[in-house]
């Protein structure tokens, strides 16, 4: 075998092993849908993209004058969090951080959203705490819980915007 | 040989591409070794729970609950409250956790480190120490919140202390929110968004035309003022009207201790913020006052102003014009001076997004003869053409460092000043 050949084998067999890869890492990585959960008596049903993008960025901080929104995030590098500061906040985890703390300085919010370490965390809490809203895995929501519509859309169906 | 052989790899390398193509478009049947390992994490806690939960109905009275096993989520259910949610009630300490408490306080700190040399004749270079700034923010009940900015600025002989902000705020929904105390007042964009506390902003220095200190714009507002959103739907709108004491005996200072008269200042601004064009905001903001400066000569004063922001930081934009008017009611002779800055900056994608460009053009231009700006024996207002050249590179997400070039010509027929100025800025 020349130099020729095992230079073309070895370019060959790399290609090969990185498109296998590819395809593993491809496979994981599925998209799934993120449910934005509200306390059962919170008087929404279905907001648009733009509307929940809104309640997040703390410009609309009440669900009526004697409810507020109580947002809850989960911790960083959760796959929730990331698909919401993705697609709704459009920030990295820096910006994001550094936003809340303008916030709240420039007194146009009292709180930062309030930090859930688990599915199971947001679920009890969005089920306990009044106007309180949180982006859970849709597979993990409980039964009975209240999913808004985003867009129209439940989790699951196409279209949905959170994914 | 070679060519067999390279004919072989080359059919392996099409397998390879059928496969990982029919991989990655087939339903993902199989779990991660990510999602396994969450899923036996949830398992664990699930058990713990379960577990005390047990052991706390065990200790208790045995008594028939009755309950019923949860119901597995079925995809039609989800929009559907229903009785099992009570077999998922919080833990009493996560609710307690989550809910805020009254008073509530959170405190910030901003501080930055300076150093400056420029060739201006009679300056100095070398180090000083910025602001030093505590920021407040205190729940009082769901309604009610105040907010309080403290500032140390370093003097030659000592630090002086300024209230800078004290607002207590009553919100009736997101519409109305009516707020008393010290403002920062809501004229252009820039000087409600970034107080005190270098790091907040991208730059080291505020604009001049807005800058602390400056006379140009009244930057700070002692009065009341009501704010919230405009029902608009996608359009964003939101207000802000004020009433306070405008400008105090310094021109540069609000009247924090009372009006220098009996006629109060007011401020209104509406902005948009178009839900199509998310980080966008344009704006624009009036102020209206009577100005005293000696027993017998009065001056109205009326400021406009616009701004458009894009604040994504890909690109970051602020734009903001703002003409002062001065109409001295004696003589009816009329005063225009007429500024504005455009700043662009980018958060550079790579090395985890820390480095950011800028660049600032400011201009100020005020008439030869203007009694309100040279009512002190040295002008508080003069000509400025500047630009800006920086980079900021956020060290944490709580730091970062700054350094900017910096040409400007103060004045008419002044030369052109040539600076360098580096920073250092945090919170904490």
């Amino acid at each position: 075998m020349t130099a020729h050949c095992k230079f073309v084998f070895a370019v060959l067999g790399l290609a090969c092993l990185s498109l296998a890869l590819c395809g593993t890492v491809a496979a994981q990585g599925h998209d799934v849908d993120v449910a934005v959960v509200v306390h059962p008596d919170t008087p929404v049903s279905d907001l648009s993209l733009a509307d929940v993008r809104k309640v997040l960025l703390g410009d609309r901080q009440y669900w009526k004058s004697n409810l507020p929104v109580v947002l809850l995030m989960r911790a960083p590098v959760a796959r929730e969090r990331n698909v919401v500061l993705k697609i709704i906040y459009q920030m990295s985890e820096a910006q994001f951080k550094q936003y809340w703390i303008a916030k709240i300085f420039r007194a146009e919010s009292a709180s930062a959203p309030k930090v859930v370490y688990s599915n199971d965390m947001a679920n009890d809490l969005v089920t306990a705490v009044p106007g309180a809203i949180a982006f859970i895995d849709a597979r993990e929501v409980r039964p009975g819980a209240k999913v808004l519509r985003v867009d129209g859309h439940l989790p699951g169906e196409p279209g949905y915007p959170l994914r | 040989m070679c060519f067999r052989l390279s004919s072989v790899l080359v059919f392996l390398l099409a397998a390879g591409v059928a496969l990982a193509q029919s991989t990655a478009s087939s339903p993902p049947a199989e779990p991660s070794v990510q999602e396994l390992l969450d899923r036996i994490e949830r398992l664990e806690k699930r058990v713990s729970e379960l577990e005390e939960h047990e052991r706390t109905q065990a200790g208790a009275a045995v008594g028939g609950s009755g309950r019923q096993a949860a119901v597995p989520a079925q995809a039609g259910q989800m929009g559907a409250p229903s009785s099992s949610s009570h077999e998922h009630m919080a833990p009493s300490v996560e609710v307690q956790e989550a809910e805020t408490h009254y008073p509530s306080l959170q405190v910030r700190g901003f501080g930055d480190v300076d150093f400056s040399a420029t060739d201006l004749k009679g300056t100095n270079s070398g180090f000083n120490m910025g602001q030093f700034v505590l920021h407040f923010a205190s729940a009082l009940s769901g309604k009610v919140s105040y907010f309080g900015e403290v500032s140390f600025t370093a003097e030659p002989t000592t630090y002086e202390l300024a209230v800078e902000r004290s607002i207590i705020r009553y919100d009736y929904n997101d519409d109305f929110k009516l707020s008393f105390g010290k403002y920062h007042t809501p004229l252009g964009y820039w000087n409600a968004a970034y107080h005190h506390g270098a790091w907040l902003q991208t730059s080291i220095s505020r604009p001049e035309m807005i800058k602390f200190g400056g006379s140009l714009i009244p930057v700070h507002f002692v009065g009341a003022e009501a704010e919230g959103n405009i029902p608009s739907g996608g359009l964003g709108l939101g207000y802000s009207l004020g009433l306070g004491n405008g400008r105090g005996e310094l021109f540069s200072k609000a009247g924090d201790s009372g009006d220098v008269n009996s006629n109060r200042a007011w401020v209104a601004s509406v902005f948009a913020r178009p839900a199509r064009l998310y980080g966008l905001q344009v704006g624009g903001s009036f102020y209206g006052d009577k100005l005293s400066t000696t027993p017998g000569t009065n001056f109205s004063e009326w400021i406009a102003a616009a701004d458009v922001v894009y604040i994504k930081e890909h690109p970051e934009i602020l734009a903001e014009y703002a003409n002062v008017h001065h109409h001295e009611l004696g003589t009816s002779q009329d005063f225009n001076t007429t500024s504005y800055y455009v700043q662009l900056a980018y958060r550079l994608p790579w090395q985890q997004n820390k480095w950011k460009p800028y660049y600032r053009f400011e201009y100020i231009h005020r008439p030869g003869m203007e009694p309100i700006w040279d009512f002190s024996s040295t002008p508080s207002v003069v000509d400025l053409v500047g630009s800006t050249v920086g980079i900021r590179y956020d060290i944490t997400n709580y730091a970062a460092f700054k350094g900017e070039y910096r040409n400007t010509r103060h004045g008419v027929n002044e030369p052109n000043v040539n600076g360098a100025f580096f920073q250092t800025a945090f919170t904490f």
